[in-house]
């Protein structure tokens, strides 16, 4: 499924685009929050974009774990199929 | 959900029932009415624009258009509403912040306008939720956009 291939890519341009940096200028491990100035408001908009966009649904437990772009990409592999 | 928990919860709150839950007064408050509530599922308010709100006095001199912060406001307020009504929080005061909004506005708002304001969630969590908002007046869409609300217990600020 191309949607699952690019899981990568499409979660790194998500929240790039939440947090108003450019996608190729993020490092994959940065914290989102110490480095990049993410808000719990911004995790929260990641999250619901991330359901949006591959039609699933995170729970919100899940919420803490968008600390960084792998970490995310790492959530998002867990629940789309 | 039990039917006696629906068949208690109000399905529309008059304006007194409204000042109840938005702690808004004059002049930022920006709904008179709310016709529907399905708590989870969303809230519709009214809001009717009279030429003699105080925003026209500067917005503008010359012609009186209502202000998309206005617009903007009334779509928060029923958030809270929304909120509110979904997550009652009893005997605990709670503070209700916007986070973000996007909003489009497409046609002009004027006085004599009735705005019907309807907000949907789009994922809540206990203590924040991500919105759907469509503004119409007479089932012309007049803005539509998006809003992230959280709701902070007073101690915590």
């Amino acid at each position: 499924m191309a949607q699952v291939q690019n899981i990568e890519k499409d979660v790194r341009e998500l929240i790039a685009d939440i947090i108003e940096i450019n996608p190729d200028e993020i490092n994959p491990d940065a914290h989102l929050v110490e480095d990049l100035g993410m808000d719990s408001m911004m995790a929260l908009e990641i999250l619901a974009a991330i359901e949006k966009k591959y039609k699933i649904r995170i729970p919100e437990e899940d919420l803490p774990k968008i600390t960084t772009i792998n970490r995310t990409i790492e959530l998002a592999r867990k629940y789309v199929k | 959900m039990s039917s006696e928990l629906i068949a208690s919860a109000p399905t529309q709150l008059d304006f007194e029932q409204i000042k109840q839950i938005i702690p808004q007064r004059f002049p930022f408050f920006m709904l008179d009415r709310v016709i529907d509530i399905e708590p989870g599922v969303r809230v519709v308010g009214l809001k009717n624009l009279t030429g003699n709100e105080w925003f026209y006095q500067g917005h503008f001199p010359k012609k009186a258009i209502t202000p998309g912060a206005m617009i903007s406001e009334a779509v928060a307020q029923a958030g809270i509403v929304f909120f509110h009504t979904t997550k009652p929080q009893a005997n605990v005061e709670v503070t209700y912040l916007l986070g973000s909004i996007k909003m489009r506005f497409i046609e002009p708002v004027w006085p004599g306008d009735q705005m019907r304001i309807e907000v949907t969630p789009i994922k809540l969590t206990s203590s924040a939720g991500i919105f759907n908002a469509k503004v119409t007046v007479e089932n012309r869409v007049v803005a539509k956009g998006e809003f992230g609300m959280t709701a902070k217990h007073n101690h915590a600020l």
